[in-house]
């Protein structure tokens, strides 16, 4: 039995379905990412298990008891929201103090808990200071210590980085991680950036219109995605016109070559796909013309046409000389790494 | 449980507020014996200084909205424009007429400005007009302020303003035609509430001695039984039939605006 | 080189402002420290303490009070319900409206409206008296009373409350409550602990007002009385018209007590403010 369950969760908005039967196991300590688009539903699944919205169909149980009619005060959950919400009265002890005070912890309790926890998110100086008072970055983490104060059960982050530059988003995710690690903390956390999501999560649920296309590890949402909104959405896809000449043994015809694939190819459409970074060039094979170049510092991207798709291949940056635009190239059948995604229905 | 508790203090305060309009409905109905009428409000309508009163009242609201755009606006405008520093003196003195009393205020008026002193407003009923005007413009500029300088705040008077002058437009025509315009919103809103304390002001307008609706309606009120209940439902509905029309007014202009 | 006349720009607004607000004040306040030939004095402010002008200042600052508070509560009340409460949204509008009209146009009319409401013949005494057999009269209840004017004043500083403290509560952002919750606070205690000590200010600046906007009060108090009840504006009119007091510079010295008193209301909300908002920038 897993220590998080979301079992068959439905959420209607009046007429609109937003949420279509999501289901999901999560385990003690585990880093689940939620990704997708602006709109897929993640908040709605994450509001649900905080207890601020109620599933119109379907349950929730932590660590075996159902919380679905629990009121959000009484499940235990630590949670970040995007803009911070830290309360603007108090200073930074007091609001990471906030959930010790009203479930009446002793002041001196709370005072060495604060006291650790600020510790861990690397601000012990700045207990009396107001929030007006603290960067973007800082505030999220003293939002992250006064959710972990309580020592909640689980933590539910949306999108805790999304308001802050680059450069504090890269270290602070890194903080994350390790401090949930470190806690053992079972975490969901909801991003709409595909990088953050496959930097830092045990596994990705990877949704779209309110239901979780795939989930899986971050290599094999990457290497293997089961859908091509999947494929599209996590990292960058080239699509290509091939003919099944077997399924059986997974024989496709692509511009005039043959590419073993040595798998079955499964029933229904499907397409010949292959990541940037996955096209191998060689003196022979599948004809390209080089329509661009771009240096990038450790990797050349070049844009080329394949019959009337246009790809894009990534190298990494060796002595070679950069191909010009024009080039005639051929891309490998056999040692690019090819992909077969599956159309919806 | 959280909707109950809602329910009950919009009922309860919904009754508190209609209880009296109701109230003053049914006791203006009430001048003839045992049956409902119509002869209170006969009674005032027919009366001529209920018209020419109500006439020099709204004409005087309508001065003081007119006189406080004037002074408001521009000044509004200009501090955020270059001024940002002044926006505290201007915003405190905004206030003070909500808390130093109307009858403060125009205690003073009389003692300063009457027929021994350097500017003997009182001396003359024109004087004496001017004086309620800038009274009322006074008592309003609360009101006026805040709602232009929230309109105000919507713009990005800056850049605005570089972009007309790049274009050769000069001051007056800045305030004129574009900031003034991009205003109207909050003007109208500031006016509505002008309006209002404007039309049934007694205060000022009965120690200045001036013929205006508020002390006419004391007078009748003290004299009379049915009459001033009448009277008080007439005010109601004519503040807000006015208001209405000044509503419909600036819609129309912003319409028309839009169109072009 | 411009710079120095950007000042011209707000001239206009200075002139007015002194001649219409500072100047009439100023010469107010002097006015109190001044016998009739001029010469500086204390005894007009020694007048104030003859009983008369004690008591209509004590009634006068309980009455305010009590419609301050009340006000303030009641306002409170409405303006939650149709911000956070969950009731229609299409409320607001009407409500913010008419609390605009209500909040100013109250004056005589509104004396009025409560004669017909709740005088010795008004509805709402006629209707008691016939449907539950409860004469407020006879119970001691009269409009021209602490209660009766305290009730009437409500119409205008409800309204006025719920002016001011829309835009406050509105601005209570829903992760606030949001985060309190999920930190397992109950609605006592989010309230107690972050919502009201947030709103504490435009709490305090309303009151300060609402207790300011009744002390002030003329016309309502005045067309439901005449000048029998004494409360310090009326007193102050009546001086104003006729000098019943036989000493026109005891006027000055009223009208001085009572910009002290709304001055006193309102340094009181500035201080409270400023410890208040010590989390503020
Ligand atoms: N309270 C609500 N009422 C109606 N529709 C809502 C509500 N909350 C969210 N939605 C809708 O549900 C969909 C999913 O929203 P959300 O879960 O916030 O998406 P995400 O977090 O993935 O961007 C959106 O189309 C949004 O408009
Ligand atoms: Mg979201």
């Amino acid at each position: 039995m897993s220590f998080l369950n979301l079992d068959h969760l439905q959420k209607s908005f009046g007429s609109t379905q937003v949420v279509h039967d999501f289901s999901l196991s999560v385990d003690k300590g585990e880093f689940i990412s939620f990704l997708g688009p602006s709109g897929c539903g993640k908040t709605t699944v994450l509001r649900m298990v905080a207890g601020f919205e109620e599933p119109s169909e379907g349950r929730i149980l932590i660590d075996g008891q159902d919380v679905t009619r629990l009121r959000p005060n009484q499940r235990q959950i630590g949670m970040v929201f995007q803009a911070y919400a830290l309360f603007p009265n108090l200073n930074v002890a007091e609001n990471v103090g906030f959930g010790l005070k009203v479930a009446g912890v002793p002041r001196s309790e709370r005072a060495s808990r604060v006291a650790e926890m600020l510790e861990l998110i690397g601000l012990p100086d700045m207990a009396a200071r107001f929030p007006w008072q603290l960067s973007g970055g800082q505030q999220q983490r003293v939002a992250l210590a006064r959710a972990l104060a309580p020592r909640p059960r689980v933590l539910l982050l949306d999108e805790p980085l999304s308001a802050l530059d680059a450069k504090i988003r890269v270290s602070l995710r890194n903080q994350i991680r390790e401090i949930q690690q470190q806690l053992g903390i079972t975490t969901i956390f909801v991003t709409h950036d595909q990088e953050e999501a496959l930097s830092i999560s045990d596994r990705i649920v990877v949704m779209h219109r309110g239901i979780a296309e795939q989930t899986g590890t971050p290599p094999q949402i990457y290497n293997q995605p089961a859908t091509e909104f999947v494929a599209g959405f996590v990292g960058k896809l080239n699509l290509f016109d091939a003919t099944v000449l077997d399924r059986a043994s997974g024989l496709v015809s692509l511009a005039g070559s043959e590419i073993r694939l040595n798998r079955p190819i499964p029933p229904g459409r499907v397409s010949l796909a292959a990541r940037p970074e996955g096209l191998v060039l060689a003196e022979t094979g599948i004809p390209a013309e080089v329509t661009g170049v771009e240096f990038l510092g450790s990797v050349q991207r070049l844009r080329a046409r394949v019959g009337e798709r246009d790809i894009v291949l990534d190298r990494f940056n060796t002595d070679a000389s950069l191909p010009q635009t024009g080039d005639r190239l051929h891309l490998s059948p056999e040692l690019s790494r090819w992909l077969l995604v599956s159309h919806e229905q | 449980m959280k909707r109950l508790w809602s329910w009950g203090a919009i009922i309860a305060g919904a009754l508190y507020f209609l209880l009296p309009l109701i109230g003053t409905l049914e006791f203006s109905l009430r001048m003839r014996r045992g049956e409902y009428s119509l002869d209170a409000y006969r009674s005032v309508l027919a009366d001529p200084a209920f018209r020419a009163t109500f006439g020099y009242s709204v004409a005087m609201a309508l001065l003081t909205i007119l006189l406080g755009v004037l002074i408001v606006v521009p000044t509004a405008y200009w501090v955020r424009l270059r001024l940002p520093r002044l926006r505290p003196v201007i915003e405190f003195i905004t206030l003070l007429p909500l808390v130093i009393p109307a009858i403060v205020v125009v205690f003073g008026y009389i003692r300063l400005y009457n027929t021994s002193s350097l500017l003997p407003l009182t001396g003359s009923a024109t004087g004496t007009n001017l004086l309620l005007l800038c009274g009322y413009a006074t008592l309003a500029l609360p009101y006026m302020y805040r709602a232009v300088d929230t309109g105000l705040s919507t713009l990005d008077v800056r850049s605005l303003t570089e972009a007309a002058q790049s274009l050769g437009a000069g001051w007056v025509r800045i305030i004129g035609n574009l900031i003034l315009p991009n205003v109207m919103g909050a003007v109208m809103s500031g006016a509505f509430l002008s309006f209002a304390i404007v039309i049934g002001e007694f205060t000022m307008a009965a120690l200045l001695n001036r013929p205006a609706f508020g002390p006419y309606m004391q007078l009748l009120g003290a004299n009379r039984a049915y009459e001033p209940a009448a009277l008080a439902v007439i005010a109601f509905a004519a503040t807000w039939g006015c208001m209405g029309l000044m509503q419909l007014i600036s819609r129309l202009a912003s319409v028309r605006r839009t169109a072009r | 080189m411009r710079t120095g006349w950007n000042w011209l720009g707000v001239l206009p607004f200075f002139v007015f402002a002194v001649l219409f607000l500072v100047l009439p004040t100023m010469n107010i306040v002097i006015g109190a420290f001044r016998n009739p030939q001029g010469e500086f004095t204390l005894a007009n402010l020694a007048g104030l303490s003859a009983p008369r002008i004690v008591d209509s200042f004590a009634i006068s600052i309980r009455i305010s009070l009590a419609s301050a508070a009340l006000g303030c509560l009641v306002g409170f009340a409405m303006a939650a319900a149709v911000v956070m409460g969950g009731v229609p949204a299409w409320l607001k509008a009407p409500l913010m409206t008419f609390s605009g009209v209500a909040s100013n146009f109250a004056g005589v009319p509104l004396a009025f409206a409560f004669i017909a409401t709740l005088g010795r013949v008004g509805l709402v005494t006629m209707l008691l008296r016939q449907w539950f057999g409860i004469n407020i009269y006879a119970m001691g209840f009269n409009l021209l009373s602490f209660w009766g004017l305290t009730l009437t004043y409500l119409f205008f500083q409800i309204p006025l409350m719920i002016l001011i403290i829309t835009p406050a509560l509105e601005g209570l952002r829903r992760e606030w409550r949001e985060a309190a919750e999920v930190l397992g606070a109950s609605t006592g205690q989010y309230w107690r602990m972050v919502a009201l000590p947030i709103l504490f200010p435009s709490l305090l600046g309303a009151f300060a007002l609402l207790f300011a906007n009744s002390f002030g009060a003329v016309a309502t108090a005045y067309a439901l009385t005449g000048s029998s009840l004494s409360i310090v504006p009326i007193m102050l009119f009546a001086q104003i018209r006729g000098d019943v007091l036989q000493d026109p510079h005891l006027g000055y010295a009223m009208a001085f007590g009572m910009i002290v008193v709304t001055g006193i209301a309102n340094l009181a909300y500035v201080i409270m403010r400023s410890r208040a908002e010590r989390w503020m920038r």
